[in-house]
């Protein structure tokens, strides 16, 4: 990561954000500091944030930032090394053995007394545990990539703990051992590793501990704003900040679940293909399906939305 | 400006947020990335560095916006004046030239050589304000102050200045160290309280005690929980294991004979826990259920029951309500009656007798003061010979287990274990236990 190139990126926390503007995602100056703290101290980041704030998106973009793949892990319950890091190709090993076993004589041809055999075996050169028969899974691929990567490891909090413990060497030393073959280093450019969490579950303080903590909360009103005019950049400056004002005041009230940057962004776009130039009651009332995503959450609303509108107006209207 | 980035963090962790050693290196390596200039920019790298969870992020902002205070020294009065004469003093100079950074400077210096960081108490204040003050030759400034005393008008209205100088620096440095009081000592006496609390008689303990009880059998259920779901592991059946089954087939040439599974044990423990909550045990039966459920990720499967004439299942409320509700509506519906250890065992036996099996633990929490009524060992014989263990928590000391009406002789030959719980420290080893034994 630090060619040339990039160093121009990275080159002060305001570039960061810039950068990541210019690729349409727009943030305050923590998410810029997080970025270029984990860029030069070669730090992992920790993502956390209520659903829906743009975690995932934050990696993404970044990728596209730097210019790097993007290798994702997703995180599932039961999720194990075998998926995660690597997997021996057992086909392939079988028919190993089968080639072995009738090379063997000419291999073993003349010995004397099976001391000898045993020695010659040894000679031979055994490859069953070796590269070749190695099947990368996306830790082990972000490791061997040449020209660095983005690695997001998704929704860590969905693993298992065992699986957190696997990921500690990885992050603190960017290595990960394989006992067959030993220990595989990053190639000279380090992946930039990124994990999202949910908090559904609390994330072990070891792993916390080799992170940047980055919590993203939801954002305030002129940064949403910020935020839809980069993603829907046709939607009219009126509408966009009475969308925003209204999204604002649902997430005060009371709900199952409160809508996220994803679903303003979303109602914004649907409201573009309506044709909507200013928001009204009605038009909030059949829309709303798209904000919120529980019955009981419309409903709640459905009553206030009279009175929500009004308050979304711009005051001189 | 390192020193003062450790005492920072030192001030962090009595703020109850954790720092570890590899963060503060962190901290370190990024703080000579980003320099000291900008305020916002550090306070922003140390956001991402040290603290780690939203809750000790607030307490990060707290702590920051008081360590960092911006609050300038203000000195203007010096300067207007500007007596003729100069001071010979070295603080004099100092005050004169209204220099505020060298003179904030200082007295951090001085701070620093009088360890103003280890204040531990509220009365220390005016100690630690004189012992700076000295440390800034304030012993230099008195004495030229009162020679300029009997000089000339000039040098007279140069000692005015510098002593309304002195009281406002005498001002600020209190202003200091209060600020160092606040960030580095035990202020509120939480830690003492805590230690306290740990060891005290539960029923003893004050209504208004109760949040921070509340708070420490949170923190102890978590920490066992992360000791136990390290140890659990996570399998699943059905699953061929290719690569033990291709090792342990090694010597059969290849061939697959023996097939390896990644093999599932789950022994998740039951517990039944069976609370009297009449008057006097009822404060135990509070903290005990808010321990059990606290650890619901690792005990998952906790069925609770309360009695005092009768028994009933409270399992329910448990899962409807929040933990608070729960207890409160238990203690409501089950407590006030005369103690019936008999009946209770018969209710018990008709609701889950069934269910019980090697794998469960009952605990019974109660002092065993039937009211000289039958005791009715039989059943808690069944009980015991059904159950992997039965655990008799008794919150009475050992001496007067046999004492008055009690019945723990009749009871304890069918308890794999009796013991004394009247404290968290009590209920915290008893978990600990319950915990392992999951394992």
């Amino acid at each position: 990561m630090n060619s040339p190139a990039h160093t121009e990126l990275v080159h002060s926390i305001e570039n960061v954000v810039d950068a990541l503007r210019m690729e349409g995602y727009v943030c305050d100056e923590h998410v810029g500091t997080a970025v270029y703290l984990a860029h030069h101290l070669n730090k992992p980041v920790l993502v956390e944030g209520p659903p829906g704030v743009g975690k995932t998106e934050l990696a993404k973009t970044a990728a596209a930032m730097f210019k790097l793949p993007l290798i994702r892990l997703q995180c599932y319950e039961g999720l194990d090394e075998a998926k995660a890091i690597y997997e021996w190709k057992y086909g392939k090993q079988l028919l190993y053995t089968q080639v072995l076993k009738e090379t063997l004589e000419d291999v073993l041809q003349g010995a004397k007394g099976l001391a000898d055999s045993v020695r010659r075996l040894h000679e031979f050169g055994d490859i069953f545990f070796s590269e070749e028969f190695l099947e990368p899974r996306p830790l082990l691929k972000a490791l061997r990539e040449e020209a660095g990567c983005v690695l997001l490891i998704d929704e860590v909090d969905k693993s298992d703990q065992e699986f957190e413990s696997l990921l500690l060497e990885l992050l603190s030393d960017f290595q990960i051992s394989i006992p067959e073959i030993g220990t595989v280093k990053a190639r000279s450019v380090l992946p930039m590793v990124f994990l999202t969490s949910n908090n559904t579950r609390e994330i072990s303080d070891a792993l916390k501990r080799r992170c940047l903590h980055l919590y993203i909360p939801f954002p305030d009103a002129s940064l949403e704003n910020r935020i839809v005019e980069a993603r829907v950049p046709e939607v009219l400056p009126s509408l966009r900040s009475q969308l925003v004002t209204f999204i604002q005041a649902l997430r005060d009230m009371d709900l199952k679940k409160v809508p996220a940057i994803s679903e303003t962004i979303d109602w914004a776009r649907t409201l573009l293909i309506l044709h909507a130039d200013r928001l009204d009651a009605d038009l909030v009332r059949d829309t709303l399906s798209v904000v919120l995503k529980f019955q009981e959450d419309i409903e709640t609303v459905g009553a206030e939305v009279p009175s929500l509108v009004r308050r979304s107006l711009p005051d001189d209207a | 400006m390192e020193q003062t980035l450790i005492s920072f963090i030192s001030a962090l962790r009595n703020a109850d947020v954790r720092v570890s050693p590899a963060e503060t290196l962190d901290a370190f390596a990024a703080t000579n990335l980003i320099g000291y200039a900008e305020r916002d920019t550090l306070k922003r790298a140390l956001w991402l560095t040290l603290p780690k969870t939203p809750d000790e992020k607030e307490r990060f902002d707290q702590c920051f916006d008081r360590f960092f205070d911006v609050e300038a020294i203000d000195s203007n009065t010096a300067a207007d004046e500007a007596p003729s004469a100069s001071a010979s003093s070295d603080l004099g100079a100092m005050l004169q030239s209204g220099d505020d950074a060298a003179l904030s400077l200082a007295m951090a210096e001085a701070g620093r050589e009088t360890g103003v960081s280890s204040i531990q108490l509220f009365t220390q204040r005016g100690l630690f304000t004189r012992r700076i003050m000295e440390r800034m030759g304030l012993g230099d400034l008195n004495a030229e102050i009162a020679a300029l005393r009997d000089g000339s008008l000039a040098d007279l209205e140069l000692a005015q200045s510098l002593s309304a100088a002195r009281d406002r620096l005498r001002g600020q440095v209190r202003d200091y160290v209060e600020r160092e009081f606040l960030l580095h000592a035990d202020h509120d006496g939480r830690r003492l309280r805590e230690e306290v609390l740990r060891r005290v008689k539960l029923s003893n303990v004050d209504r208004r005690n109760f949040r921070h009880l509340k708070a420490i059998v949170l923190r102890m259920a978590k920490k066992l929980e992360t000791l136990a779901s390290r140890k659990r592991k996570v399998f699943r059946r059905g699953h061929l294991h290719v690569p033990s089954t291709l090792r342990s087939n090694m010597s059969y040439d290849g061939a697959l004979f023996e097939l390896e599974w990644k093999s599932k044990k789950i022994n998740r423990p039951k517990v039944f826990a069976v609370c009297d909550v009449s008057g006097s045990v009822a404060s135990y039966a509070r903290f005990m259920l808010l321990f059990l459920y606290s650890l619901e990720a690792v005990v998952p499967r906790v069925r609770a029951f309360a009695f005092s004439s009768h028994l009933g299942e409270v399992t329910g409320w448990f899962e409807e309500h929040d933990l608070e509700e729960a207890i409160t509506r238990t203690l409501k519906a089950f407590s006030g009656g005369s103690t019936d250890y008999g009946q209770a065992f018969e209710d018990l036996h008709d609701l889950c007798l069934d269910e019980v099996d090697h794998r469960s633990t009952v605990i019974i929490l109660g002092d065993a003061r039937n009211n000289y009524g039958d005791p009715r060992k039989t059943l808690l014989h069944t009980l015991y010979e059904r159950a992997g263990r039965v655990i008799w928590l008794n919150p009475e000391p050992r001496s007067s287990w046999f004492a008055g009406d009690a019945e723990m002789r009749a009871y304890l030959p069918y308890c794999h274990q009796a013991r004394v719980c009247n404290s968290l420290e009590h209920l915290e080893r008893l978990m600990t236990d319950l915990v392992k034994l999951g394992r």
